[in-house]
């Protein structure tokens, strides 16, 4: 669909003067849910009005604003709006998506179908930090076990990455500008992207730069260490290659520095990011198989705590992580008459990881140890989908997929560590098979249900199998990793019943999913902590079962023409084979947004909140988080004339100055308090 | 084609070599060459020349040492004979030993007589000697070699005094030497004092060692303790998770109840 978007806005200048100006202005988010292609039941956000194309504006102008806050957004701060999502956060930067009440590694991120795997033990850095909204066209979250991008517990997440474009007429030339300020932090944000197109050439570049001092909280408190500095930027370009096919190339850099974490004993003293990719692509409409992709990529992230900045530091310590990973893809679908649809992926990674840490006391050799043995995974997936509309009310769809995993020991010293923990053996390598089954009806002229059953899987992660003594603030526990763990497994269903009318609809989905080898730390009391201060050490085992379940909703109203309503709800729940409450579970949660425009004029109220969560986890000692409520307000202010646009926007987020977290913020580190913030963008 | 050719028999030439080469170290071999020792002295005595060699300059601690012996005459290698060692410590008013291991066998290997020295003090080649004890065909023959032993640290050696009766103990460490962070070899030898000159080897002990790094507080997991392999040799398994200054803290239990539990050994890497 990106790629028929991208041809279609090719196609007309008009449409392309006309896609530069909406994706300025930010006039950009799209739900997919009502759209009728194929993803019919795969909730994506778009981010760019390249959808515009293919989704009709009926829909997305109403969450116009929503799922992006503001144009200074992060990707961060658009994931945690999104209906199935949720961050934890340990620093006012480089929060870990979760989807539903699922852990990051039940779930697989991936960006534009790439692997790539963070570089810190202490999950400091989820990939979702490496881009920057500007980059991206769009984000796709699979909950309901459809597994054609990746094998998943939980599900996954996929950030589309925003294209160059090429096929103009005449040359092309365009850009926007956009500088911004967020008082509580002192933060500044400016970014740049400039585009060239030609019949057969196009290339986009951007860049944008970050900076935010230490926010203060509601009670007008510095919170300490939580200040970042990030730069960005990214290089894309695309070719045609005679009269199909297309030759992409795409390279993200983003450097991060003095990145705070006031949740944790350390900070990220740099992060950089190097990701890249060359792909070939065909979309042809007339074609049997009307797309064909193919990718080879490669991503490599380094990565370092510091602990310089804090004060009172016991002892100093170095922890520096590296991740390089190796990948390639093949897509493909094809058409088989008018009313089914086959899919087919193939895919193979190679993720090598390496972390250590290196602690100094005075008058005393270096203690030098692995915290993540030099290791290596080697993946690889066949997956297949196959669709199927039997009349135009159904739509039945059935995936399958096998992936194979190996990981494997370096170096020496790495096996000669993890011998420690364990008898030396290898992790037997992995087959992980998961399946699903969707079925979407339109029962009623109004009411259209989804039900979907699934078989998924994952197996265990580098810090689960080979992770040694990895401190988790969390729980205040070390954690020792265990080569003989089994594949965590889940059976999942899940029901979507949507109503639609002409002024409002409302979506509501209710899913349950049992894990069985649900993997968590043990408490071994033999083992001796590593760490000063910890509360004992924990071995990864695998659990009898887990069971979660939730429910999503979302209601959009639109009154008047330029009036609208969006809410969203979240509820998930979770226990395990004992009935005791799993960590980490987010409570009921409602973020409503009212907005109006008056010509050239918006204005939106928000309201986000959240119940107190008193169902915690009593072994990670974790604590009852009070419910939370606090509005915003958002202005704006757009003015075009010659193909030259210019918008002002501002407004004030907790308006109440409200001290508050959430139950996903380690620590109960306070939210920031009152932030006023203001915006300029000028595109060309 | 004559510069193909030229090239051609140069490179048959060059194998030709190679080959021949090849074949002459195989049909005559020179004599293995032997372990690189450390030569602590060499003396003569009834007819015999003996050579007294170790791994390293000699510090506090447990040592191997290897004597090979020849004919004075002749220069013929003297592979049978009776071999016994007796380290000897002059403190000018008064003289002791250390635990020692004689060679096990009256056969050399190699044509060496392994065998082995706690040096449990520091001192210099006037204080301590090895004096080595030859019995071929009946007839003894006794050398001195004096050595030098430097102070070794971390300690390798420890003494205790068992509260299960009232002995003393010396306790030497013999591995790890080369420390990993990792799973280790553990050995220890273990002698009990009867007298001044007498030192035999232990093998009634019960050992624990609990490994610890004293500037953080933690130890290790999956250690195994020492258990007797064999002439006062106890064997077992330390495991070191990080680099850095480890303390294996040693308890010992005797037959009638605890002996010691204040040794410990200091390890850093």
């Amino acid at each position: 669909m990106q790629a028929a978007a991208i041809a279609a806005a090719c196609e007309k200048y008009s449409i392309m003067k006309q896609l530069l100006f909406l994706l300025l202005f930010g006039a950009t988010l799209a739900a997919r849910a009502q759209t009728t292609d194929s993803a019919a039941n795969m909730p994506q956000v778009a981010l760019h009005e390249v959808r515009v194309h293919t989704t009709g504006k009926s829909q997305h102008q109403k969450l116009f604003s929503y799922f992006k806050t503001n144009e200074a957004a992060t990707t961060e701060d658009i994931l945690s709006r999104m209906p199935s999502l949720s961050l934890v956060r340990r620093g006012s930067f480089g929060q870990e998506p979760i989807i539903r009440s699922f852990s990051a590694s039940q779930t697989t991120l991936l960006l534009d179908g790439m692997r790539i795997q963070g570089a810190c033990t202490d999950r400091m850095d989820p990939a979702t930090i490496y881009t920057e909204p500007m980059n991206l066209e769009g984000i796709t979250v699979q909950t309901n076990g459809n597994t054609l991008l990746g094998a998943s517990v939980g599900g996954t997440l996929n950030l589309k990455l925003a294209q160059a474009y090429c096929g103009c007429e005449s040359p092309e030339f365009s850009g926007s500008f956009s500088s911004g300020y967020q008082s509580n932090a002192h933060a500044f944000y400016e970014a740049l992207s400039l585009n060239y197109a030609t019949a057969k050439f196009g290339i986009r570049a951007t860049g944008s730069y970050r900076k935010s001092q230490d926010y203060r909280d509601g009670h007008n408190e510095t919170v300490r260490f939580s200040g970042f500095e990030k730069f960005n930027y990214s290089l894309a370009g695309i070719a045609s290659l005679g009269k199909d096919w297309l030759l992409k190339g795409h390279f993200i850099a983003d450097d991060g520095w003095h990145i705070g974490y006031p949740a944790l004993p350390m900070d990220v003293g740099y992060a950089y990011a190097r990701i890249g990719s060359l792909g070939l692509m065909r979309h042809r409409h007339d074609a049997a198989w009307e797309h064909l992709e193919l990718k080879v990529y490669a991503n490599r992230i380094v990565h370092y705590m510091d602990d310089t900045r804090r004060p009172d530091v016991a002892m100093h310590m170095d922890m520096p992580g590296q991740s390089t990973t190796l990948g390639a893809f093949a897509e493909g679908r094809r058409r088989i008459g008018a009313n089914q649809q086959l899919n087919l992926r193939a895919d193979v990674s190679d993720t090598r990881l390496k972390a250590s840490m290196t602690m100094y006391d005075e008058g005393q050799p270096p203690m030098f140890m692995l915290t993540w043995p030099d290791n290596r995974q080697l993946r690889g997936g066949l997956a297949v989908q196959y669709q199927w509309q039997p009349d135009s009310l159904t739509t039945l769809q059935a995936s399958v997929r096998g992936d194979v995993h190996a990981f494997s020991l370096q170096t020496q010293q790495a096996k000669d560590q993890v011998s420690v923990i364990n008898d030396g053996s290898e992790p037997i390598p992995y087959f992980i098979p998961t399946a699903s089954l969707t079925a979407t009806r339109r029962l009623f002229p109004r009411l259209a249900a989804t039900w979907s059953a699934s078989i998924g899987g994952r197996t265990p992660t580098a810090s689960e199998l080979y992770g040694f003594y990895l401190f988790s603030r969390f729980d205040g526990f070390d954690y020792l990793g265990q080569t003989n763990l089994k594949p965590e497994q889940s059976l999942q269903t899940e029901l979507t019943l949507q109503w639609i009318q002409k002024k409002w609809q409302a979506s509501g989905t209710a899913y349950i999913s049992s894990v069985s080898h649900y993997l968590t730390g043990v408490y071994d009391p033999s083992l001796s902590v590593m760490t000063p201060g910890a509360r004992g050490v924990k071995r990864y085992e695998n659990l009898d079962n887990a069971l979660l379940y939730g429910l999503e909703g979302s209601f959009i109203w639109q009154p008047f023409t330029n009036t609208s309503l969006v809410s969203t709800l979240k509820y998930n729940y979770g226990q395990d084979e004992a009935g005791h409450a799993l960590p980490l579970i987010p409570p009921f949660r409602n973020v409503t947004s009212l907005t109006q425009r008056f010509g050239r004029f918006g204005f939106t109220a928000e309201f986000e909140g959240a119940l107190a969560q008193n169902r915690v986890n009593e072994a990670a000692a974790e604590r009852p988080t009070p419910g939370f409520a606090i509005a915003h307000l958002r202005a704006s202010y757009a003015w075009t004339k010659d193909g030259t646009a210019l918008r002002i926007s501002g407004g004030v987020e907790n308006i109440g100055n409200a001290w508050y977290y959430e139950h996903l913020d380690w620590g109960g580190i306070p939210r920031p308090g009152r932030n006023f913030y203001a915006l300029l963008s000028v595109g060309f | 084609m004559k510069n193909i050719l030229f090239s051609f028999s140069l490179l048959a030439a060059c194998l030709f070599a190679f080959s021949s080469c090849k074949k002459e170290k195989s049909t005559n071999p020179e004599p293995a060459p032997g372990p690189t020792y450390y030569a602590l002295g060499s003396a003569y005595a009834n007819g015999l020349h003996a050579q007294l060699f170790s791994d390293t300059a000699l510090q506090t601690g447990y040592h191997r040492l290897y004597i090979s012996l020849s004919d004075s005459a002749t220069g013929a290698a003297v592979n049978e004979a009776q071999v016994s060692v007796m380290p000897l410590m002059n403190m000018g008013t008064m003289t002791h030993a250390a635990p020692f291991e004689n060679p096990a066998s009256t056969t050399a290997v190699d044509q060496y007589f392994p065998a082995a020295v706690v040096f449990t003090m520091p001192g210099s080649s006037s204080q301590w000697s090895v004096q080595v004890t030859v019995l071929k065909d009946g007839v003894p023959a006794v050398m001195s070699f004096p050595v030098n032993v430097d102070p070794y640290s971390p300690e390798r050696v420890r003494s205790f005094v068992s509260a299960a009766d009232g002995a003393s103990y010396f306790v030497a460490l013999l591995q790890p030497k080369k420390p990993i962070v990792g799973v280790n070899d553990l050995e220890l030898a273990v002698y009990k004092k009867q007298s001044m000159m007498s030192f035999p080897a232990d093998s009634s002990l019960t050992i624990s060692n609990t490994p610890e790094m004293p500037s953080m507080g933690h130890g290790s997991p999956g250690n195994i303790d020492p258990v007797h392999t064999g002439r006062g040799h106890y064997k077992g398994k330390v495991n070191f998770t990080m680099t850095g200054l480890w303390r294996l803290n040693l308890g010992f239990t005797a037959p009638e109840g605890p002996a010691d539990s204040t040794t410990y050994f200091e390890i850093s890497f």
